[in-house]
């Protein structure tokens, strides 16, 4: 097949594929060739082209691998929250037979173990997928199988067309709504054991929502976040030495950033730049315990490391798990040693 | 008659489980159909042989995409993304060929967003067709809670065991005895959506769920007894569940009490055409297929199936007369079933729709065919042309699915429509399988979709003066819930399949996809924001066909087909 380089950048040989294994490599692949096509220089989105491409699931009350799902919708936000179940087991530790199978909404979880329940806010540079994503969806139901708990995917409002702080704002209702959910409560306490988790921008929207819960008083008991994107004007080590390298170029970080922050502001926005010059101060408040996972081939992972030195700052607890071979998005599939050790650390996470 | 037998689990379900252990890199799962099931659980297919071919595609694709690439490949036409290999081989192909023609390369179709940079509008009204283009260029508070119903046993039941393929291909379970509980899983994924649940209406379903599995387990005096209990608790109720509730409790006393209801008379039709975007949107998408179909075509001849009120045919006539090079002749077959007081329904549609061709200039034949059923229909009595001389699509919008209420009924259509020669097939069904052979499986899935359907025209309810329409799209839903819980047998003709189930029909039918591009699901859903009234509705592209869905619930699907089998590519 004979083909020409259409720009002037040189051609890079592909790294990523001898380094990523091959299901990752073609998933990521494959979404920033289809992003590519939906950012226009002018910072909007050809968003019937994201929807049309992306590839959504459907809820289902039927369990499927031990898992059933279904969605609440706000009628007056028209957005909805999909809320992921481990199907009920049965003294024997076999499948439950429902006798009248209906959605319970007046039981807790549990009332004698606690059952966490985890607000996951999916990724995508604030601007891509939704809640019902089949790459979120799968994930979420693999999550909510592993570690045994409840996952309530958020499907926030997304840039260009919601800016700063529309995402941040849904989060926090979203925290609102799972805490008030009498059929989310657990344990002797009897009440929601509720934790924050995203990747990519979930996990900034995680950190930011934890940040608002903690400065109110409202109890969240640890944060999760999944090589959050964070950043900044000045230009890191990692950036440079992995722009275009593993999937993502800095210029397309910086396009969704300007699609993201307020029109005029720059990456040292504290939603971007969270311990930079005009960044937050999170002194003398009780901030839930975090785990930070950095992947290694992430050019954003010297901004997710100053993140974890500003909250160990604060004097707050902060946990890394360093995948250094993992790339972006390593967590889609389950065959491969970094989404082991993932499950595994995020399991002793929420015993601890 | 046996039972369902427990299918031993695996472990994985219990939380005792190990994680899976890290596998070989470059090892894929076992295989369904030769997919890659890692790819294929994430929505994308890619048969596991093809692997590394469709990735070295992808690098080639990279590499070649520069920025002048993007904004070309960015307005083309996009088809089914879900087959990886096809869309970056189109996509290569669209690269490698810079300045073919029949491409619309310049055209941006966006609306205008705020904040969007293009200004382009396109005019709906007419359904412009730019110039140079062969194809078209037509894209906590509430007081009632929507509970939602878990099916029935569903748990740990093979099945492989004990199941009967039909001829169709799908599988099926006996019906159990009167003092069984059915331990069959639904065939289709549940989708449920609630609307700010609530606590108050839990009670209501609860009810209605145990009377439907008191009918099933043939225990009727619990039945009754529950159903009135249904009545008493929807009498302190309001909003959409309360209707749905009421329209379910009404059909489970005639189905217990055997008081079917009669064939009605009214077409309720227009009024649901108005008050919400299902037809609208089964119309829009299905002109789509068929516009794309008639490119280039002098004589066309449209088969209706199920011609109602017409409704579909002005805005296709329109944009064939505006079509570059002038509009084909047109040719409309309507097939009806015989009216109670013997006017002839069809042939003032016809006129109409004469009338309307006059003045917008295309020449135009009618015919009218009366029917009881499409069975009764062969290609030999619709005038079949030449292929070379017309060009032929057969439209179904809601109506094959009643072709399954009598056996074989279906596959004779199946295969009359393929002695119709046509260059598209283009058909819309409701998105729900109302057709199981368990009569509580069709009850829950029919209470989640109506449940849906009726939120949503609550939802348009709020943007409509007109209440009319609204109060008559209830009644037309109703009539459907009527029959699918009430009557049996030929009676039963609400038997909605899902679109995976047509697609099943429609292969072993010797039929192959014809693919709905971004094009349409762009222009469907720009439509939407502007006409829908309500915010909730969603389209979705699925493997070449388009759906149109109430939040993330799914309602109907438009599906597009050619005779022949599907090539291995």
């Amino acid at each position: 097949m004979v083909f020409m380089a259409a720009s002037n950048e040189e051609i890079k040989p592909n790294e990523a594929k001898k380094v990523v294994p091959l299901h990752t490599w073609m998933l990521i692949s494959h979404l920033k060739v289809s992003y590519n096509l939906l950012r226009r220089p002018d910072g909007t989105l050809r968003r019937e082209l994201a929807e049309f491409l992306d590839r959504k699931a459907v809820a289902n009350i039927v369990p499927v691998d031990g898992v059933y799902s279904f969605d609440v919708v706000n009628r007056t936000t028209g957005l909805f929250n999909r809320v992921y179940k481990p199907a009920p087991l049965d003294n024997n530790g076999s499948l439950h037979r429902l006798a009248t199978g209906i959605l319970d909404f007046e039981s807790p979880l549990s009332s004698s173990e606690i059952v966490p329940v985890i607000i996951f806010f999916h990724g995508g540079s604030f601007t891509h997928s939704s809640a019902n994503s089949t790459i979120y969806d799968t994930f979420c139901r693999r999550l909510t199988r592993d570690v045994q708990g409840v996952v309530v995917s958020v499907n926030y409002r997304r840039s260009p067309e919601h800016r700063y702080p529309c995402a941040y704002e849904d989060g926090w209702e979203a925290l609102q709504w799972v805490c008030s959910r009498s059929w989310l409560v657990s344990g002797k306490g009897r009440k929601v054991y509720v934790y924050l988790a995203g990747d990519s921008s979930g996990g900034n929207i995680a950190h930011n929502v934890a940040h608002q819960a903690a400065v109110l008083g409202v109890e969240v008991l640890g944060n999760v976040l999944l090589h959050p994107l964070f950043g900044g004007e000045r230009r890191t080590e990692s950036e440079r030495r992995l722009d275009g390298k593993y999937f993502v170029k800095l210029e397309d970080r910086d396009w969704y950033w300007r699609a993201f922050l307020p029109e005029g502001e720059n990456r040292d926005h504290p939603a971007c730049n969270v311990f930079g010059p005009r960044g937050c101060d999170l002194a003398g408040i009780k901030f839930s315990k975090t785990l930070v996972v950095i992947a290694g081939l992430d050019l954003v992972q010297d901004w997710q490391w100053e993140y974890v030195e500003g909250l160990k700052r604060f004097g707050h607890d902060v946990k890394v798990l360093f995948l250094e071979k993992a790339s972006i998005g390593f967590y889609f599939f389950p065959n491969n040693e970094h989404f082991c050790k993932l499950m595994e650390e995020l399991k002793r996470f929420l015993k601890g | 008659m046996k039972r369902g037998r427990e299918r031993k689990k695996e472990t994985q379900t219990t939380s005792s489980s190990p994680p899976a252990k890290p596998k070989d890199l470059t090892q894929t799962l076992p295989d369904s159909g030769g997919m890659d099931e890692l790819l294929e659980v994430l929505g994308y297919k890619v048969k596991s042989t093809d692997m590394a071919d469709v990735a070295q595609k992808l690098e080639q694709l990279e590499m070649v995409m520069g920025e002048d690439g993007v904004s070309q490949l960015a307005d083309t036409v996009h088809y089914n993304p879900s087959d990886l290999s096809g869309w970056y081989q189109s996509m290569l192909s669209e690269i490698n060929n810079t300045g073919s023609d029949g491409v619309s390369s310049s055209v941006d179709f966006d609306i205008t967003l705020p904040g969007d940079a293009s200004t382009t509008m396109i005019d709906f009204s007419n359904n412009n067709v730019t110039n140079g283009q062969q194809t078209s260029n037509m894209y906590d508070d509430d007081p009632y809670d929507l509970r939602a119903i878990a099916g029935g046993a569903i748990y740990g039941i093979s099945s492989t065991d004990e199941s009967l393929e039909d001829r169709n291909g799908i599988k099926r379970m006996k019906s159990a005895g009167s003092d069984e509980i059915i331990d069959v899983p639904p065939e289709s994924p549940r989708p449920v959506v609630l609307v700010d649940s609530q606590e108050a209406g839990i009670r209501l379903v609860h009810t209605l769920m145990a009377c439907a599995e008191a009918v099933q387990q043939n225990n009727m005096k619990l039945a009754d007894a529950l159903v009135k209990h249904v009545g008493i608790l929807v009498a302190s109720q309001a909003g959409a569940m309360a209707k749905v509730a009421r329209y379910f409790a009404s059909a489970l006393a005639q189905r217990i009490y055997k008081i079917y209801p009669r064939e009605s008379l009214e077409d309720l039709h227009m009024h649901f055409y108005e008050s919400c975007p299902y037809l609208k949107f089964a119309h829009f998408t299905a002109n789509q297929a068929i516009l794309e179909a008639f490119a280039g075509a002098t004589r066309v001849h449209v088969i209706d199936f199920s011609l109602n009120q017409g409704m579909q045919w002005p805005a296709l006539m329109q944009a064939l007369a505006l079509r570059n090079g002038g509009p084909p002749a047109f040719r409309l077959t309507g097939i009806g079933p015989p009216q109670p007081d013997n006017t002839d329904a069809l042939q003032q549609v016809g006129w109409k729709l004469a009338q309307l061709a006059d003045t917008i200039g295309v020449e135009f034949e009618f015919r009218g065919f009366v029917a009881n059923s499409l069975a009764d229909i062969d290609a030999g009595m619709l005038d079949i042309r030449p292929t070379d001389e017309e060009v032929v699509a057969v439209n179904s919008v809601f109506e094959l699915h009643r072709l399954l209420s009598r056996p074989g009924a279906v596959d004779k259509v199946l295969n009359s429509m393929k002695d119709m020669k046509p260059k598209i097939v283009t058909i819309v069904e409701q998105e729900s399988s109302h057709n199981d052979t368990v009569f509580l499986n069709r009850f829950n899935e029919a209470l989640h979709y109506y449940s849906t359907m009726f939120d949503s025209l609550e939802s348009s309810a709020l943007t409509q003066s007109n209440t009319l329409d609204l109060e008559m799209s209830e009644v037309y839903l109703g009539r459907q819930i009527c029959n699918v819980v009430a009557c049996e047998g030929t009676d039963r003709v609400e038997r909605h399949e899902t679109l995976t189930q047509w697609r099943t029909r429609m292969n072993s039918a010797g039929f192959s996809p014809v693919h709905l591009g971004s094009n349409a699901f762009k222009q469907a859903s720009m439509l939407l924001a502007l006409f829908a009234g309500g915010d909730g509705y969603r389209v979705e592209e699925n493997d070449g066909c388009l759906m149109l869905g109430w939040h993330t619930r799914p309602l109907i699907a438009t599906s597009a087909w050619q005779p022949g089998s599907v090539v291995e590519t």
